[in-house]
């Protein structure tokens, strides 16, 4: 009952927050509800027996990404813009596209029948975690380490191209 | 879920000691950091308040509740109103899971005899004592010209309450006397001294301290003050840079305690390396990883945003930084969750490396006393590392802002790594 209550707290929350990320005009705030949003969900994770995997959505997704979201959107400035309706087909169509996801997700949640929860079913431990990347998910957890090289080496590449013409043009103009 | 009332109180009390001592660092640290800065720069320091300047902090604290608490107009209301709230709740709530003394069972009876009534009249001398001395300071105080009517209202506030908690310990004592012996509910229990034992411990550390970038940034932006919006930016920047080092430093520390629980890394650090069979020195993590400890020392002093690492508020560069805006009370949060992040850092700094609550040479024993030893041994080792904080302050001047970027990234990082292999071949070679 008292973890039931919790639920649906929290799921509030992360509805109305998620509602408030996409409908609100100045994109801090919109950013720090998406924060919230991720709150919530790790609050989901704990209430599924999964500590480790909620403090883990707070450090990387909160603690890191958003962090740096904000830092972006805080560096350009982008406050109090108000864009008019330039593109009205593709807003349409994108108000078309989410409505039919969320109408198709709705009616297929209906139709499954309530999931029960087996309680200490998973071993959810960092320790069991760290056996399970380690051992039998070794070769798509390199991969997806490669892949994060490959995006570092080519985000520096990409930005160091720019700063190279830049150095040269100021060698030409002295 | 039925809730047992005796972990629940002796929850509630374990939160009331934590929030109690939290609190209470901010005032204590401020007189300590001004006193000691004066101690540093051959001043004298805060001294017209109290003994030694000691009621300073009360005198501030009453100022900033009295202060206008003023919004400027082109700010963002809400958010700025909430900035302050982003920063503290991080700044309390980190401390749950560090484990504050050594676990004791419950005893069942506490029964009257010479050491009780020694030590609880000892205590009601040391109060009374104490209000002599602040009545007495109150009293030659008042005839001075500095001397205003609060200053001299809270003397006597201070005196009373000193007074009444004596007498509350006299009762005390002539009731245990009558009574002879008296039964302690929830004997047996075993008394964990940590809030929130969870599996994830330091983890959630982290999770939490990651989100006190969050008042800074947003008090930044919400001021719509353009240095508040570069101390805030700086800010982000500097943190989400420093938070690697300092969560890789810790790796060697769960690696040798085999556990994410702060109370088993403690456990891991009560023993003690044997060297050449005859030299016994306490196995605290600072000596394996001695790369680690500094790591996460200078990434402390980042993080919590310290002299040489405060370029979110660069009082040379951005007037005060995120902060320039806010006065009243919500300035006095941000300098409180300055404070208790810099008390949490040292908890962690001393129970990562510097063996947690443990006496060097001495067992303690699993009874009060043993907890109260411990507890007062943690105390102190914070208190050295809080003093390490002021000392640091008031020694090195600020950095420059791409040094402390470019050694957070090229220095630190790679450090921290170099300390998680050595501290695995320690390992793999059975030293640690």
């Amino acid at each position: 009952m008292f973890e039931l209550s919790i639920f649906f707290v929290f799921a509030a929350t992360a509805i109305v927050f998620a509602l408030v990320v996409i409908l609100h005009r100045n994109p801090v705030v919109s950013a720090l509800a998406l924060v919230a949003c991720f709150f919530s969900l790790a609050v989901m994770y704990i209430l599924l027996e999964a500590p480790f995997l909620a403090a883990l959505q707070v450090i990387v997704y909160t603690g890191a990404i958003m962090v740096l979201f904000l830092f972006v959107i805080m560096l350009l400035n982008l406050q109090h813009q108000h864009e008019a309706l330039t593109r009205p087909v593709q807003q349409f169509l994108g108000w078309m596209a989410g409505a039919t996801f969320c109408l198709s997700l709705i009616f297929y949640l209906l139709q499954a029948a309530a999931p029960v929860m087996v309680s200490g079913a998973y071993d959810t431990s960092a320790r069991a975690i760290g056996f399970k990347l380690f051992e039998s998910y070794i070769l798509p957890f390199e991969a997806v380490s490669i892949l994060l090289l490959a995006a570092i080496v080519g985000a520096l590449v990409l930005s160091a191209r720019g700063s190279t013409t830049v150095k040269g043009d100021t060698e030409q103009a002295r | 879920m039925p809730i047992d009332l005796t972990d629940a109180v002796m929850t509630a009390v374990k939160i009331a000691i934590v929030l109690g001592a939290m609190l209470n660092i901010t005032p204590i640290m401020v007189w300590v950091e001004r006193r000691g800065s004066a101690l540093m720069q051959d001043r004298v320091g805060p001294n017209r308040i109290g003994p030694l300047g000691l009621l300073q902090s009360i005198a501030d604290a009453l100022k900033f509740i009295l202060k206008e608490d003023v919004v400027p107009a082109q700010a963002h209301r809400v958010l700025y109103t909430m900035a302050p709230l982003f920063g503290l709740i991080p700044a309390l709530t980190t401390i749950a899971v560090v484990p504050f003394g050594r676990a004791f069972v419950i005893p069942d009876t506490l029964t009257y005899d010479s050491g009780l009534a020694f030590g609880l009249f000892g205590a009601i001398m040391l109060m009374l004592l104490l209000a002599a001395g602040t009545a007495a300071a109150t009293v030659k105080f008042r005839t001075r010209p500095a001397a205003t009517r609060l200053n001299v209202v809270v003397g006597w506030i201070v005196t009373v309450s000193l007074v009444g908690v004596a007498l509350v310990l006299l009762a005390a004592l002539l009731a245990m006397k009558s009574a002879g012996s008296v039964h302690i509910p929830g004997a047996g229990h075993l008394f964990e001294p940590i809030v929130a034992d969870v599996n994830i411990g330091l983890l959630l550390v982290f999770a939490l301290a990651s989100m006190s970038v969050y008042g800074l940034a947003t008090a930044g932006w919400a001021s719509s003050n353009k240095y508040s919006l570069l101390g805030g930016i700086r800010a982000s920047a500097q943190m989400i840079s420093y938070e690697l080092a300092l969560t890789l430093s810790t790796v060697g520390a769960l690696m040798a305690a085999g556990s994410l629980r702060l109370v088993d890394v403690v456990a891991r650090q009560t023993g003690y390396f044997v060297l050449f069979d005859t030299v016994k020195i306490p196995a605290w993590n600072c000596l394996p990883m001695f790369l680690g400890f500094v790591v996460f020392v200078v990434s402390a002093f980042a993080e919590t945003n310290r002299t040489p690492f405060d370029f979110a508020e660069a009082d040379a560069e951005l007037v005060a930084g995120y902060h320039t805006e806010y006065s009243s009370m919500k300035f006095a949060m941000f300098f409180m969750s300055e404070y208790m992040a810099m008390g949490t850092m040292s908890a962690l700094i001393v129970t990562l490396f510097l063996g947690g609550w443990d006496i060097p040479y001495y067992h303690e024993p699993a009874t009060f006393f043993g907890f109260l030893f411990s507890a007062v041994a943690f105390l102190v080792k914070i208190s050295i590392m809080m003093f390490v904080f002021v000392w640091v302050r008031w020694t090195i001047p600020r950095l420059k802002y791409d040094i402390l970027m470019r050694i957070g990234w090229k220095v630190f990082l790679p450090l921290a790594l170099i300390n998680v292999v050595v501290v695995a071949l320690l390992i793999a070679a059975g030293w640690v």
